[in-house]
């Protein structure tokens, strides 16, 4: 097993707004290793975002990174001074947002909002940086490349700005290409245009991708691994065949049981499970499913379940894991054939 | 690993639940709930609010219970200060005459025991020496006009006694001796009046406007639009001086002229609102449940346009009172005796080099109504959209 | 583009023609107003306004003598002062109120701008109350307030400046603020809040995810979109300096168009009433104008939302 490109440990990242202080994130590790495709998914709120943004300091100033370390190829990003930070930002760590309407500069032309974050990181001249400009919209099959870097973004369509995104993100061959919700904002043909573009991408130049998103069907035909976030927490991680062919936590089956069949190819976003989920300036001292979990035990209520390694790479957080818990069908018991 | 501890009670069941998913969701309010909470914490605009409250009730009120009026001149007791120090005369016989010196226009005003004027003293005046003597009893004393001091006999200079408040007129007299502070509860009602109807005339003409142009949409909606887009253009205060110009000045000119020319804003709002709102589905249920055009109006769409349109109102308040006492000043609004602080403020101005204070008051009224107003109407704004803050 | 600047010019010429017809038919409504034949007149104004407009004539045809007229420059002749010409009048005023406009505009813009800008970076930091707190004292007390408590305290208190007129460079300290104070507020707290607002704004994330150091994301990211709101109020901020001069000419005693408008008013002097609100009028359509142009240079989409 190779090194790992990032390794996460234990990340917590709190809010602190005049109601109070917000638990984005309560203790998150994971490990990413070179050339691989970790899927986040998670209900809206469940701290998948902050997570990201809290990797590359680029949360609003209200927010603060409580406590944790990210070794990103040996050097904690969050022990980083702003100037070191800002040297990784858009060159060894690309970023793509999921709004591509809001995510560029409606008044500076694309071309201009690629050229300069190669400027950035280059020392190459601006002719050159044009060029390398014009290689990426033609990478990311932005038809008429050299044209077009002179257009605004509102003269783009939505998947054709989500392009010029990517292409930004990519400027400078990152090591790391951080995805949040890609695709959520387009229409359902170009989402699949803009995932087979980021696979296509990510295996001619072998970066690896953390790709978030409230698609169970994305992961399945994208990720290698995926984390399932509730409540600012990993509830499960698993490769992504296991976790579709055996999901070992409550929430992770509530998740997938609202999916018809994954293989006729149909996207399908999340149903919501009934309740809502915890407000984070409280969060509730045990499972923070608990309130909506079907399977809830007066344990779960009182403490906070470990993760359970149920398999090799494939860990569980439920007390249902624990030796003695009773058993429940799919989870810690095998399913019938 | 799961050789944690764990008694075999607690892998019963927890408790249910059904309140449990509520019990720790935040309690959650409801949006006007919410809106007065942010509203109740914003310090400035509730005391904004305090202001305007007790304004109105002085408005309403106070001329009511003043002794005075604000129209009675009283040529001799013009000028008078709202404070003044008091100087004590006791001639031979053991009278005692208590009196004040008005440095403006160079008289002995006699005051009571209890700080009230009765009346003025009269001096022989010596044009030549640039002095004036006064007489009480066998005492007489000496105004010098030049260094404004005043000498007893002998040359004494006499000395001011203590500062007293001016019970008779408490905010003192204008230059017709009218009452200032009767002048002040009168002109806050003009001053309110106007602006609370051409207020009100604004937002009728601008919902109606609005709400016609964002209800019918269409082409009948641009062309009503392009219509704003000319008026909004057009310099509105010259306007007001304009219809000013043409119905004289007056009471009822200043409110027809400023109602009939601020709406643009709130049309424009109003019709926003509807078009969002036009869309969302609760209209066309109610529409194909045959409700009437008028009844949508009010019953769906006005309520959920209120927020915006409440900050639009309470910003357009001050401006009214603003451009009313600005058309005042250049001598178009209310017509004498009548009051508003725009008449009262350019009157102080007329005795600004001998009365400096006379601007206090009606300066001070009508900048602190502007604060009220603008900070109530921040609070309202931040606390209707919360995004703004943090 | 051509297409937008098509539909502002004619914007402009409607908006014009409006102002032009409204005042006309506004002043026509006054009874005793400059379109009527009156005995008490004096013989050669009226001689001169009749020669004019033909006061015999239909409405109408008086109308259309009144847009020749203006549509030459020419504003016709005064009501009250023989033999003077409204044309002269204005030219009379022109530059004082030019002077003095000019330098609060700058005075708008230079002060404005970046104390609006120093405030938002320093949210709830003691720069950000400063400014707020000024800026609120600044919007809320009336101009002529502001004026007249600065004439007594600068001029008649203290004689740092002069009471009245502007033979001294002294005297434009007071008018200038006074008639900028309002405005610099405005616009404080405008660019203030606009920044504010871009700076939440999705690119601003985009271009610090990018490695952009601060100064760059906060000069070529966050000024130039949140300036956009401020540029579009520009217009009306011409026209209140504008008609905020009538006050404040008027307290220290500048003789500028202001003064001369307030005058015609107590004077009802028609001609030049109507002339300068058209005056008036047109310049402000022009700057209106020149804004437009401003807005297209600083936001490319408006050449492509405007030109449906
Ligand atoms: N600036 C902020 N101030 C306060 N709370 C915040 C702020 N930003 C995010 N949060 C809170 O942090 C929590 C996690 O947010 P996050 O954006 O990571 O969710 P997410 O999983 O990405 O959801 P989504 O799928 O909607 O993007 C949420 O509960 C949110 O309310
Ligand atoms: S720990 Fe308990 S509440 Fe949480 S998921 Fe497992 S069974 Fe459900
Ligand atoms: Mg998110």
């Amino acid at each position: 097993m190779s090194q790992p490109l990032l390794s996460v440990r234990d990340l917590r990242t709190s809010f602190f707004t005049s109601r109070g202080e917000v638990q984005a994130v309560r203790g998150v590790s994971f490990e990413l290793r070179p050339g691989e495709i970790l899927g986040i998914v998670g209900e809206s709120g469940s701290g998948k975002s902050i997570t990201c943004m809290s990797l590359l300091g680029l949360l609003k100033s209200n927010g603060k990174v409580i406590a944790g370390s990210a070794l990103f190829e040996g050097e904690d990003l969050l022990q980083l001074d702003d100037r070191d930070l800002r040297r990784l930002r858009g060159d060894e760590i690309g970023m793509i947002f999921q709004d591509p309407m809001t995510s560029l500069n409606p008044t500076l032309t694309v071309g201009e909002q690629v050229i300069e974050t190669i400027l950035r990181h280059r020392r190459i001249s601006r002719a050159a940086a044009r060029q390398r400009a014009t290689e990426l919209f033609e990478l990311v099959r932005i038809p008429s490349a050299a044209k077009r870097l002179r257009s605004y973004p509102h003269e783009f369509s939505g998947g054709m700005r989500q392009r010029v995104m990517i292409a930004m993100a990519l400027s400078c061959d990152p090591k790391l290409l951080i995805a949040d919700e890609p695709t959520t904002a387009l229409d359902v043909t170009i989402q699949r245009q803009i995932l087979a573009l980021l696979r296509e991408l990510q295996s001619r130049l072998g970066m690896a991708v953390i790709l978030i998103t409230h698609d169970l069907g994305v992961i399945a035909e994208t990720a290698d691994r995926v984390l399932v976030m509730y409540g600012g927490m990993v509830m499960e991680e698993a490769p992504v065949r296991r976790m579709f062919a055996r999901p070992s936590h409550p929430y992770t089956r509530g998740l997938l049981a609202s999916i018809p069949d994954l293989r006729d190819g149909t996207h399908q976003r999340l149903t919501p499970i009934p309740g809502s989920p915890p407000d984070m300036r409280r969060p509730p001292a045990g499972c923070p499913f608990a309130p909506r979990c079907r399977n809830a035990m007066a344990q779960c209520v009182k403490a906070l379940p470990p993760i359970y390694e149920v398999d090799a790479g494939h860990g569980s957080r439920c007390w249902l894991h624990h030796a003695e818990a009773p058993r429940v069908e799919g989870i810690n018991e095998l399913v019938p054939a | 690993m799961s050789d944690i501890h764990v008694a075999p009670e607690m892998w019963k069941p927890a408790a249910r639940i059904a309140g449990a998913a509520e019990q720790i969701a935040a309690p959650s309010l409801t949006y006007w709930q919410d809106v007065r909470q942010r509203l109740w914490r914003n310090r400035p605009a509730m005391l904004g609010l305090g202001f305007i409250i007790v304004l109105v009730i002085a408005a309403i009120f106070g001329p009511m219970v003043s002794r005075h009026n604000y129209y009675d001149q009283d040529l001799k007791l013009s000028n008078i200060p709202p404070v003044f120090q008091v100087y004590e005369v006791t001639d031979e016989s053991g009278a005692t005459t208590r009196f004040f010196f008005n440095s403006g226009n160079l008289n002995l005003y006699e005051v009571t025991d209890d700080g009230r004027i009765a009346g003025l003293i009269r001096g022989k005046k010596d044009l030549l020496k640039k002095q004036t003597v006064f007489a009480f009893g066998d005492v007489e004393v000496t105004l010098n006009a030049a260094t404004q001091t005043l000498t007893r006999g002998g040359g004494v200079v006499l000395a001011a006694g203590g500062w007293q408040w001016n019970m008779s007129n408490l905010f003192g007299t204008d230059q017709l001796g009218r009452d200032v502070l009767a002048r002040q509860l009168y002109g806050a009602r003009i001053s309110l009046t106007v602006a609370l109807v051409a207020t009100l005339v604004n937002f009728f003409i601008g919902v109606f406007y609005g709400g016609i142009a964002g209800y019918l949409g269409g082409r009948v909606d641009t062309l009503m639009m392009r219509v704003v887009e000319v008026i909004s253009t057009i310099p509105l205060t010259l306007y007001v001086i304009l219809i000013m110009v043409v119905f004289n000045s007056g009471f009822f000119s200043v409110i027809i002229a400023i109602g009939s020319v601020y709406w643009v804003d709130m049309a424009r709002i109003v019709r926003g609102q509807i078009l969002t709102l036009k869309q969302q589905d609760y209209v066309a249920a109610a529409r194909t449940m045959g409700a009437s055009t008028g009844r949508i109006l009010t019953r769906h769409l006005l309520p959920n346009s209120i927020g915006p349109i409440l900050v639009a109102l309470t910003m357009l308040i001050p401006s009214a009172i603003f451009i009313e006492s600005f058309m005042s000043f250049i001598g178009l609004g209310v017509t004498p005796p009548e009051a508003s602080w725009g008449t009262l403020t350019s009157e102080a101005v007329e005795t600004l080099r001998a009365y400096p204070y006379q601007m206090f008051f009606p300066a001070a009224a009508i900048s602190l109504t502007m604060f009220a107003f603008n900070f109530l109407g921040d609070g309202l704004r931040d606390a209707l959209d919360p995004r703004l803050r943090t | 583009m051509t297409a937008y600047v098509l539909q502002r010019l004619a914007l402009m010429l409607v908006t014009l023609f409006a102002i032009i017809t409204l005042t006309f038919f506004l002043m026509h409504a006054v009874p005793g107003g400059p379109f009527v034949s009156d005995k008490m007149m004096a013989p050669e104004i009226q001689a001169a306004i009749n020669a004019k407009y033909h006061l015999d004539d239909p409405i109408w045809v008086q109308y259309l003598n009144y847009l020749r007229g203006i549509a030459t420059f020419d504003l016709g002749p005064s009501f009250k002062y023989a033999g003077m010409s409204v044309n002269e009048i204005i030219a009379q005023g022109l530059p004082t109120t030019l002077k003095v406009g000019v330098l609060a505009l700058i005075c708008v813009v230079s002060l404005g701008v970046p104390l609006g800008i120093v405030a938002a970076l320093n949210r709830n930091r003691w720069p950000d109350t400063l400014v707020m707190v000024i800026a609120t004292i600044g919007v809320a007390v009336p101009s002529y307030v502001i004026a007249t408590v600065a004439l007594y305290f600068f001029a008649l208190r203290l004689g740092w400046v002069p009471t009245f007129g502007l033979d001294d460079w002294r005297g434009y300290f007071l008018p200038v603020f006074a008639l900028s104070g309002f405005w610099i507020s405005f616009i404080a707290r405008l660019a203030r809040s606009s920044l504010l607002e871009t700076l939440q704004m999705d690119y601003m994330t985009t271009a610090k995810a990018k490695g952009l150091k601060p100064g760059q994301i906060l000069f070529k990211h966050g000024l130039r979109n949140s300036l956009i709101p401020v540029v579009t109020v520009l217009g009306p901020v011409v026209a209140n300096l504008i008609t905020g001069s009538f006050v404040i000419e008027q307290i220290f005693a500048l003789p500028g168009i202001g003064r001369h408008f307030v005058l015609s008013i107590t004077n009802r002097d028609y001609t030049a009433i109507m002339g300068i609100t058209i005056f008036y009028a047109a310049v402000l359509m022009v700057m209106i104008f020149i804004v437009d142009m401003l807005y297209l240079v600083l936001d490319p989409r408006i050449k492509y939302r405007e030109a449906r």
